[in-house]
């Protein structure tokens, strides 16, 4: 969702073109004059400017030349109807300008949006980009080629897919990446709405699948579309699904057998149509044992279940989305930090328990901390955070381990606890300073 | 390029006298009906595809049949320049 402003003075193209753009799934002010923009540019920050090019208190151009002047500069697309000043846009339209010309359509709205800033080093930055999977997955391993693979045969179908992966491992990216492949499969151009099911009350839930008609229910002010309708014949993701009351769960059975939901208040069936992606942090034997899950909504939505890979299970991708990261932070602040070699094996050696999205948020980090004026990035010290640490203790037991294993990671986890004293360790584990050292010369990590 | 080296203050382009302005600039404000009838008839578009309202829909319909007369007004002055 991004934050829009758009300046014109006229009234109701701004009027009808709010609810274009709202419908799109974004927020949106409007300003019908210069100043008018300068006072919302004062308490407003946006990430993307529609704006007219004549005004009626001067051209578009001193709007640009102020917002040129704050530090962080929104996208810009001037918006004209005058063919003589077509031209003379081209010329002057920079990495963060372009503009789209009178009549305006929808389409072209959705395509001012979904422009990009061009990077300033454009050659250099584009050669270094890494090629992006239904246009945002990153990864060359065997693990995200079998990824790839999956939701090429699933794009053909209608099927519902549940994708399951730990926290971080970017569940909702693969749903996009599902739904961007249905749609080119199908030549279509249908709509993504997700939705978390972990954070809807219990109240609400119904009313936020189903939708409800106006006076439903106390607070009903006005009659309310549910996602099963927003979605259409698009796509409709159901993140954290595993996190909805089981009492709660029949209502979303109905409308995966039936297909047809009533609103809140309603009387007549609505017809719904779209692919369910859900979407769990939990593994499938967690589901089953915690029963967290029923069992029959289960098989209805992992038709097609997909497991995403654990970012330690493709290390080999963790240089290509660190790239990917750095070069996308570089273009937003106008920055040119560089890896260094010794960094990116830094990146590489570290596990990520919270997957890429730990690894985003470490390289965000890392490009705060940096000096503005320097081409190196200054990676922190330590890597773990407070919530890695906390997974790092888990170590549970999962069936299947061997008891070598079992043993290695507690001897492992002792050293830990101890900085690697030895005798402390050895003692801690109730066995002789020497057979830890047996031990440890037999899984080959005893350095002198 | 700065803006004041393109300072083309459009004040008052609404107010002037349709006689005086050249057919260029009568073209130009033409477009302004043109664009309102495009962005209302995706609107109208938006409320069937999505069960919305239908009275979006309508209202959006009178204010195409408004913007046409008024693209008639201008084509008409264009024609007697």
């Amino acid at each position: 969702m991004l934050n829009i402003l758009l300046v014109d003075d006229d009234e109701e193209f701004t009027g009808v073109a709010c609810h274009i753009i709202e419908f799109l799934g974004h927020d949106v002010l409007t300003a019908n004059s210069l100043q008018d923009a300068y006072q919302v540019l004062e308490h407003n920050e946006f990430d993307h400017i529609f704006l007219d090019f004549m005004l009626p208190d001067g051209s578009g151009l001193h709007l640009i030349d102020h917002i040129n002047k704050q530090e962080k500069t929104p996208y810009i697309t001037l918006i004209t109807g005058h063919p003589l000043v077509k031209g003379m846009l081209t010329s002057l339209c920079g990495p963060k300008i372009g503009y789209i010309a009178k009549p305006l359509q929808r389409e072209d709205l959705e395509q001012a949006l979904n422009q990009k800033a061009k990077p300033v080093s454009g050659k250099k930055n584009k050669a270094s980009m890494p090629n992006k999977h239904f246009d945002c997955l990153i990864g060359e391993s065997p693990a995200m080629q079998e990824l790839y693979t999956m939701i090429e045969r699933v794009a053909l179908t209608q099927a519902n897919v549940m994708l399951m992966g730990e926290s971080g491992v970017g569940k909702e990216v693969v749903a996009q990446a599902i739904h961007h492949a249905t749609n080119k499969a199908n030549n279509s151009q249908h709509k993504l709405v997700a939705t978390n099911c972990g954070a809807m009350t219990k109240d609400l839930i119904v009313s936020e699948l189903f939708g409800h008609e106006k006076g439903a229910f106390t607070g009903a002010i006005a009659k309310k579309e549910g996602v099963f309708q927003l979605a259409g014949n698009g796509t409709l993701f159901l993140d954290e699904v595993t996190e909805m009351p089981i009492d709660m769960q029949p209502n979303l059975l109905r409308v995966l057998e039936n297909k047809k939901v009533t609103p809140v208040g309603g009387t007549k069936e609505i017809d719904v149509n779209c692919r369910v992606i859900s979407a769990s942090n939990r593994s499938v034997a967690e589901i089953a044992e915690k029963k967290c899950l029923r069992e029959d909504i289960y098989f209805r939505l992992a038709v097609f279940p997909i497991s995403i890979p654990a970012l330690r299970e493709r290390k080999e991708d963790i240089p290509l989305l660190a790239n990917t990261f750095l070069n996308e932070l570089n273009d937003e602040y106008e920055r040119n930090y560089q890896w260094a070699a010794v960094q990116l094996q830094r990146l590489v050696d570290y596990d990520w328990p919270g997957n890429v999205r730990e690894l985003r948020h470490t390289i965000h980090r890392a490009f705060i901390m940096s000096e503005p004026q320097s081409t190196s990035i200054e990676l922190p010290k330590d890597f773990r955070s407070p919530f890695s640490s906390v997974s790092d203790k888990k170590h549970s037991l999962a069936a299947g381990q061997t008891i070598e294993d079992v043993e290695k990671e507690l001897i492992k986890v002792t050293l830990a606890d101890v900085d690697g004293n030895k005798s402390l360790a050895a003692e801690m584990l109730g066995i002789s300073t020497k057979t830890l050292y047996n031990r440890l010369h037999a899984y080959g990590e005893f350095k002198e | 390029m700065s803006a004041t080296q393109n300072n083309e203050n459009n004040s008052g382009a609404n107010i002037q006298d349709p006689a005086s302005k050249n057919i260029n600039e009568l073209i130009h404000d033409a477009r302004a009906p043109l664009n309102r009838i495009s962005m209302q008839a995706e609107l109208i578009k938006l409320v069937l595809e999505n069960d919305m309202p239908r009275e979006k829909a309508l209202e959006a319909a009178t204010k195409i049949i408004n913007s046409c007369q008024e693209c008639s007004q201008f084509l008409e002055q264009i024609s007697n320049k």
